[in-house]
């Protein structure tokens, strides 16, 4: 099994960029499209301006690890209100626990299915509990021994952000 | 029946989609938050089929699933897994423990219903009013008979019946074919070898699918023994050889709670109608008297105002049919139904040697009948008339 600073980076692209496609196109019928950049996105990027809704699953095995998906508000009330079936004026009757709840999901599902080949290549992991970050205004800084990744995607128009930290586990 | 399943799943968006995926089938579905909730409602209101999350606070999924299946009273309720949580090694480990079906989220809501389908007989909910199943609609019957003449008589003596009738001669061919299909009622030969009839009941009530599908033992008259035990065991009848066709048609459809009801009484344009057939038996008597008041005020509240009772089919009449006549002439005064007959010359003839109905007037057609409604004194409505009808009661 090799180590994780060994793996190259396209696996993970490849790996995160899978469970987004797989997520979108089961649960919400929307297709999910790798926006590739130039050069790694420094962590100042993620530095959020608008209201966001982050949805976070960790994994701990032989890698250990968190992912979070950023979406801004607007599109997270849309991806929930789909995943549901209810209509924007329903949605907003449920309130945000209704919008934290399915964007918690969504993210336990991408988080499980990037896992989930991971485990399969060797490095088994089980996932953790989901949470929800709201705000704006808000930069996550990760400790320094993780190795940190980030890719965009582009979601019928709507941008959705995959942030990777992870490091060795047990 | 209202089949149950069980969400346990800590996030409600799951649980709403699983409900937004059944509300087109006839189930109730039950939710949990946790292994711990999961159990207990288990206890309380034991489901039909699990459908379990994996990663849970409280009590996870895992745990939960090692209790079910430690618990004598909840280890056969089939579980199905909903989790995140995938990989070859995770799937391995859990179905060592005991789940009839794994789904990886995510996943499609006709895949979901689709697995869950095969578990149990999920029946889609129509717009329609909730309406019985009536004698006229089709049916699938399974003999398990090894004597093809028993098989052929059965086949015989049903074929006016919409019922689709299918053979197997062993208990493996039954089992298989009630795998794949919708079975309504299955008769089974008592004789079968080593006492197989009885081992296929016992599968047959285990199995979600024919849980609750009627039963019926074939068995020899004299064979007092095996129509003994098939009681015991909790078939739902039994038919004895030679078999009584119309008694055993008669029995299957109150098995199948089906509503006999059309064969008998039926609105035509304004006038209810009750059609006896040729051969009044007894059991075809009790069930037209079963129907009789019910289907009188149906008809009533509809706004019909008169009834023909025909009899052109029947060739003779005896003291229970004119019992019956008697009780729905009494029905339609109570109601102030006008009625009239219609009859045969024989009935007409034989009506004439009893006291009771010497004065019933007949008509030779359902049109006569009709237009008789129209002539004064050409029906009975009145209280005055009852002596017409039955001038020695």
């Amino acid at each position: 099994m090799p180590a994780i600073n060994e793996i190259p980076d396209t696996v993970f692209e490849e790996t995160i960029t899978r469970a987004v496609k797989e997520v979108f196109s089961t649960m919400l019928s929307q297709p999910a499209r790798f926006v590739p950049m130039p050069q790694r996105p420094e962590p100042d990027s993620l530095e959020l301006v608008h209201p966001h809704v982050v949805g976070t699953v960790g994994f701990i095995g032989a890698i250990n690890g968190l992912i979070y998906l950023y979406l801004d508000v607007e599109f997270a009330q849309r991806c929930s209100a789909s995943l549901l079936g209810v209509s924007p004026a329903e949605l907003a009757e449920l309130g945000d626990e209704a919008v934290n709840d399915a964007i918690g999901e969504l993210t336990n599902m991408t988080v499980g299915t990037f896992k989930n080949q991971l485990s399969d290549r060797g490095f088994p992991c089980r996932l953790t509990i989901p949470s929800i970050l709201r705000g704006s205004r808000f930069r996550i800084e990760p400790i320094s021994s993780a190795t940190r990744r980030i890719y965009r995607f582009d979601i019928a128009g709507s941008a959705l952000t995959a942030d990777l930290l992870m490091q060795p586990g047990e | 029946m209202r089949y149950k399943i069980l969400s346990v799943d800590d996030s409600k968006t799951v649980r709403i989609i699983i409900k937004k995926a059944f509300k087109n089938y006839d189930c109730e579905i039950l939710e949990a938050a946790n292994g711990v909730e999961g159990l207990a409602l288990a206890n309380k209101e034991p489901p039909d089929v699990i459908l379990l999350d994996i990663t849970m606070p409280v009590m996870d999924g895992v745990e939960m699933l090692t209790k079910l299946k430690s618990d004598p009273a909840l280890k056969t309720i089939p579980v199905v897994m909903l989790t995140a949580e995938g990989g070859k090694e995770n799937v391995l480990k859990i179905a060592k423990i005991g789940v009839r079906d794994y789904i990886v989220k995510p996943f499609k809501e006709d895949l979901l219903v689709q697995k869950v389908g095969r578990i149990i007989d999920l029946k889609p909910i129509t717009d329609a009013p909730a309406k019985g199943k009536s004698i006229f609609d089709p049916a699938k019957i399974l003999v398990v008979e090894d004597k093809p003449a028993i098989l052929a008589q059965i086949q015989e003596g049903l074929k006016h019946t919409p019922w689709q009738i299918h053979g197997v001669a062993t208990t493996g061919e039954a089992i298989d074919y009630c795998g794949t299909n919708a079975v309504d009622l299955i008769l089974i030969s008592l004789s079968l070898p080593d006492e197989a009839a009885f081992t296929l009941f016992r599968v047959l009530r285990t199995t979600l699918k024919t849980k609750y599908t009627p039963v019926f033992g074939l068995v020899v008259k004299t064979d007092g023994a095996a129509q003994q035990q098939a009681q015991q065991v909790g078939f739902t009848g039994v038919a004895t050889k030679p078999l009584d066709l119309p008694e055993l048609e008669a029995k299957m459809a109150r098995a199948m709670n089906l509503d006999t009801s059309e064969r008998y009484f039926r609105i035509a344009e304004d006038v209810f109608v009750m059609r006896l057939p040729e051969a009044c038996t007894a059991s075809v008597l009790a069930e037209v008297s079963t129907y009789l008041r019910a289907k009188v005020s149906e008809a009533v509240d509809s706004g019909i105002g008169k009834a023909v009772f025909d009899l052109h089919e029947v060739k003779r009449l005896d003291m229970p049919l004119i019992k019956l006549l008697l009780t729905a002439m009494q029905t339609c005064r109570e109601v102030a139904l006008q009625y009239t007959l219609v009859g045969s010359g024989a009935v007409v003839a034989e009506c004439r040697g009893y006291e009771d109905t010497r004065g019933w007037q007949f008509h030779e057609t359902m049109e006569d009948a009709r237009q008789s409604f129209q002539k004064p004194g050409g029906s009975v409505s009145a209280p005055a008339a009852v002596a017409a009808a039955a001038p020695a009661a």
